[in-house]
């Protein structure tokens, strides 16, 4: 087993960390898996004389930052710092700071100590980029210009199980400083090390590069062998030892609830001295036997519970899917799915992929277990063996357990589940429904899962519980079978099947493929469909194609299911504001904006639903907003940028946009908003360029054609122009500006059957537009039909009742009338038939042509 | 007496009222305006109140550009001035404190297309404070103002749109500055009280093409990229 380096020099804090591991068990960040992953490994070591002063400080932070209690958990560090000054206290402290969303607490901590342990330059790393230092970030992580730096490798030994969380952040210091090559190599390499881990992936992908899903997510024949081995190379004799000491620290208060919670839970059978008994079975495991007599009923209780779980956990398989979503991790511990992957299993799993190869994170953890439901929805046999009781019994402390201690990480329904189960665990104790499985199982093993399950309802540090769990869980593991491994490995491997068509539809999706990004990602299975990642990744691809109706109906599937979701609301907005669904659009910002004020995406929200009010002060004002909360958010300032064009503040647009492309240089919409204004400009060369560089990151955009096409035509290349326009017709033949485009520049150049033709059929597409009219009219009257063309003149009119019909009068008066002087007489009478079709509106020009 | 320009003025004080929104009442407005201008010597009736600019602002065929300017008051009594004039609150109100013409200078930082300007005035509140005869002038600046617009108005109570596009091109002025002056008001009141002042400069066209501005949703959402 490969232990972590710093295992051999933290050994004297090790004890302390031993119980904070213990009670951080539910805990999901890197530092304290890495944490539990040392204690694990360094469980034998002796404890120091401090360890008996600080483990119970330690095992309280660790516990009120599990509960998400800061301030308790940072004054108590703050003591420990104070008492012990110790590295270890260090970090713990600086964890405690980071966690209570100080970073720059932490960062100035530690900044003024020397950081010797990869945790902690880990951590002063992340600080340093969050609080946007990345040359300082980088130079912790690799050293300074003057000192050799280390290369890949050298982290990836140096920081062992987090190297790969490690290499992410350094690709993101890379990226964020215009070293795309290099923070390209850094996610290949994270995700490499890590197939569990997404978000290199995703990074890859937004630089613009094609990672092969295939590749990244797979796991390598050592991860395979590590999820295989970890059973036994937890080195089970290690434990005990050490268990015993925690379990006999921990017990004072504890058992005193324990024994509170069994009165009142199990029919007044348990007696306070079984708890204690219990905790001696723990610590004596294979000689508890005696104890079985009182334990039975809990047993039987247990598997009962079991019972009750696993049906519901296989339909909730189906029936809750909003849980396996890959974005929400901490739901892993929950699918209620006993049977496969004995949650034991999956901690000496996550435990040994920690000390092996990859990172050790919450993630990790969650994938798993979601590996597990995963797998067990295929099938694969739960009902194989008398382990699944185990399993399933074990699964129940932590059905129960987690809800409260993970609950704010995770979603709705599921999360209910566990909570009834073990209610209804605690009043029907005593059925003895399950005495034929109750015979397979082991006494030890089922006592602590009672134990646990008392604990974890009474929300107290089951961690410990579950460690003395996996302890005992250990023994009988050695006598397990092979197919325990087996279903490691098959759920393991559905993750990464997962992973990888999740993979194959984000890629798409951000190399502009959106038809087949659908494609992958409506035929996922409905449970990762119905969730709101999915579905606003499929919004969004149907937005990149124009088709906004459909990328409407999509994301108002994810307000219903995540109305939580803030990610991606963005471009629901815009889509609102494309479909002018300004009710719609002023709802959603109300609702973001109130639910969180301190993310881009609601601003840019309030912004959009203003932009379409017209109010467009207002409008900057909120995009301005969103930029000051993340700089990092592009699309803030592009919608900022068109604001500015609104407003013709063409400067300031030209500078946001600008900034956009610095932010993100695949952002084409900033190009494209460059484009639009040289092309305002009438700088036409300028507006070719950079349309034809956002057409260069989304090939398949035919509105960015559509505009090529109008800057080919200004340019004077109508051949080349209308080449274009086909081009993006055949992309989208529904795109009617496509076709009205393509209908005036046949008409510019003279060719007016065509153009004739050409709006018969836009006609056909979009009935109600008036400027089909406007231009078939113009078309008539070039070729002499003067009353063909006023009738069209005077459907125009009418089908514009609204603010347009300025500007078409003003161009029926400006541009068509005085093109044909010859005709006057003509057009006079025309434009008094057209006043006595609609005077008011045309009395003004009317008088000016008297003029 | 003014009343002849008054007569080739007043249609396009309300021309700018061909707010789509209120098509409907255009005639209604326009037509009583001509007969009262003619008739204005014999029994002098009230002056109709215009639209209100923000409906106009909504179709977005214009917009207030107010807030681009530089603007500068003849005079004025502490605690109402430019603030008031500005706020968007019909409550508050410039008064001004000096000898007529009290003048508001809008200035611009660089020329600036100006469809029309849109004043509040109130008679029923303001009496005597009320303007009733309102010149407009354009130019570079202050040395080369020249009056394009002279209107009177007879106990006005709401908006008054003021159009300014140059009646023989037909196109919106382009101005570095605007001077509205008050040259006299109602019962020979001596100050004056201007509630709001709007100046709005038509919307270019958003869309690419030298075509105008399309009216579905349907064709609309493929006009640009946001």
């Amino acid at each position: 087993m490969v232990r972590h380096p710093l295992s051999f020099t933290l050994n004297k804090s090790q004890d302390k960390l031993l119980k904070t591991l213990l009670t951080a068990r539910p805990a999901d960040t890197v530092k304290e898996q890495k944490k539990r992953t040392d204690d694990r490994t360094r469980q034998t070591e002796s404890p120091g004389g401090m360890t008996v002063l600080q483990e119970p400080v330690q095992a309280a932070v660790w516990q009120a930052l599990n509960h998400y209690a800061y301030l308790d958990a940072v004054f108590l560090a703050e003591r420990l710092y104070a008492e012990v000054r110790s590295e270890e206290a260090l970090y713990l402290l600086a964890t405690c700071y980071y966690r209570s969303g100080k970073p720059y607490k932490a960062y100035r901590l530690l900044k003024a100590h020397s950081c010797s342990t990869p945790q902690v330059r880990f951590l002063l790393a992340k600080c340093c980029v969050e609080l946007s230092k990345l040359a300082e970030g980088e130079q912790v992580l690799i050293g300074g210009v003057l000192n050799k730096q280390k290369s890949q490798d050298d982290i990836i030994t140096e920081f062992g199980d987090s190297a790969s969380f490690t290499l992410s952040l350094l690709g993101h210091i890379y990226c964020k400083t215009d070293r795309v090559a290099k923070g390209a190599e850094c996610f290949q390499r994270s995700s490499t090390l890590n197939p569990f881990l997404w978000s290199p992936f995703q990074n890859l992908c937004h630089l613009g590069e094609k990672p092969d899903p295939d590749q990244v997510f797979r796991l390598s024949s050592l991860q395979i062998s590590s999820i295989a081995l970890p059973p036994p190379s937890v080195s089970p004799a290690q434990n005990p030892s050490h268990r015993l000491d925690t379990a006999l620290m921990e017990t004072p208060q504890d058992t005193l609830e324990l024994n509170r919670l069994n009165l009142e839970s199990s029919n007044g059978k348990l007696t306070s001295d079984m708890s204690v008994s219990y905790i001696d079975s723990s610590l004596i495991s294979p000689e508890t036997g005696s104890l079985l007599g009182n334990t039975v009923s809990m047993a039987s209780a247990g598997s009962l519970l079991a019972k009750q779980n696993k049906p519901k956990s296989g339909r909730s398989l189906l029936g809750g899917p909003a849980a396996l979503s890959p974005l929400t991790p901490s739901f892993g511990i929950l699918p209620l799915d006993p049977s496969p992957g004995d949650p034991t299993y999956l901690q000496n799993y996550s435990a040994t992929m920690e000390t092996q190869t990859t990172g050790p994170n919450k993630k990790s953890v969650s994938r798993i277990s979601q590996s597990k439901s995963v797998f067990s929805q295929s099938g694969n046999s739960r009902d194989v063996l008398p382990i699944p009781f185990n399993q399933s019994q074990t699964s129940a402390p932590h059905t129960s357990g987690s809800p409260q201690v993970l609950s704010p990480s995770m979603s709705g329904p599921p999360n209910v589940q566990p909570r009834r189960s073990s209610r209804l665990f605690t009043s029907a104790s005593s059925t003895a429904k399950e005495n034929s499985k109750k015979l397979k199982m082991k006494f030890p093993t089922k006592i602590p899962n009672r134990k646990t399950k008392c604990k974890s309802t009474k929300t107290s540090n089951s961690s410990n519980l579950n460690e003395s769990l996996d302890i005992l869980r250990l023994d009988p593991g050695l006598s397990l079978p092979d197919t325990k491994i087996q279903h490691q490995r098959a759920a393991a491997d559905s993750v990464m099947a997962l992973l990888r068509e999740l993979g194959r539809g984000y890629q798409a999706l951000c190399s502009y493929n959106c038809k087949e990004a659908i494609n992958i990602l409506t035929s996922l299975p409905p449970q990762h469909y119905n969730t709101g990642w999915v579905l606003t990744h499929i919004g969004r691809a149907y937005f990149e194609l124009a088709e906004y109706t459909q990328a409407e109906r999509v994301f108002s599937e994810v307000r219903r299911i995540e109305s939580f979701r803030v990610e991606g609301m963005e471009i629901y907005s815009t889509t609102l504001w494309h479909l002018q669904k300004d009710v719609a659009l002023s709802a959603l910002s109300k609702d973001l904006t109130d639910m969180d004020k301190n993310c881009p995406e609601a601003w840019c929200v309030a912004g959009n639903c203003f932009s379409l009010q017209r109010e467009h002060d207002i409008a900057i004002k909120f995009f301005q907003r969103a930029i000051q909360v993340d700089p990092g958010f592009a699309y803030a300032y592009t919608l900022l940028g068109h604001e500015f064009v609104l407003t013709e503040e063409l400067d300031r647009a030209l500078a946001c946009f600008r900034n956009a492309i610095r932010v993100n240089n695949r952002h084409y919409n900033a190009w494209y908003g460059l484009g639009m204004i040289y092309y305002k400009q009438e700088k036409f060369n300028l507006a070719e360029i950079h349309f034809k560089k956002a057409l260069s990151i989304n090939p398949q955009s035919s509105v960015l054609l559509c505009h090529i096409g109008v800057v080919q035509h200004a340019l004077k290349k109508s051949d080349a122009a209308l080449e274009t326009l086909n081009r993006a017709i055949g992309i989208d033949p529904k795109n009617p500006l496509c076709k009205f485009h393509r209908a005036s520049i046949l008409f510019a150049n003279d060719k007016y059957k065509a153009a004739l033709q050409e709006l018969e059929e836009l006609k056909q597409i979009v009935p109600k537009e008036s400027l089909v009219y406007f231009l078939i009219g113009k078309v008539y009257k070039k070729l002499g039909h003067t009353h063909l063309a006023l009738m069209n003149f005077s459907w125009a009119m009418d089908l514009d009742p609204k603010g347009a019909n300025n500007q078409i009068k003003e161009a029926i008066d400006k541009r068509y009338l005085p093109e044909d002087e010859a005709a006057e007489v003509d057009d006079s009478q025309d434009s008094s038939i057209m006043t006595d079709a609609d005077d008011t509106q045309l009395h003004t020009a009317e008088s000016d042509d008297v003029l | 007496m003014a009343d002849g320009e008054n007569v080739a003025f007043l249609p396009y004080q309300f021309e700018p009222e061909s707010d789509p929104e209120d098509a409907a009442e255009e005639p209604r407005e326009l037509r009583p305006q001509q007969e009262v201008s003619e008739r204005r010597m014999a029994t002098p009736s009230k002056t109709p109140p215009g639209a209100d600019p923000k409906q106009l602002e909504r179709t977005g065929t214009v917009r207030e550009i107010g807030s681009q300017a530089v603007w500068s008051l003849s005079s004025c009594k502490p605690g109402f001035g430019v603030d008031q004039l500005r706020d968007d609150n019909l409550e508050t109100y410039w008064q001004s404190d000096g000898s007529q013409p009290h003048l508001v200078n809008i200035q611009f930082r660089r020329r600036t297309t100006v469809k029309m300007l849109c004043i509040y005035a109130d008679y029923k509140s303001d009496e005597s404070y009320t303007p009733s005869k309102i010149s407009v002038r354009v130019g570079n600046n202050f040395h080369n103002l020249q009056e394009i617009r002279q209107l009177e108005m007879v106990e006005p109570s709401g908006w008054i749109h003021i159009s300014l596009i140059n009646q023989r091109t037909n196109e919106p002025i382009s101005t570095f500055m605007i001077q509205i002056a008050v040259l006299a008001n109602h019962q020979n009141g001596r100050d004056t009280h201007m509630r709001q002042i709007k100046v709005y400069t038509p919307v270019e066209e958003s869309s690419i093409g030298k075509f105008p501005r399309c009216t579905t949703v349907d064709f609309m959402m493929y006009r640009t990229i946001r």
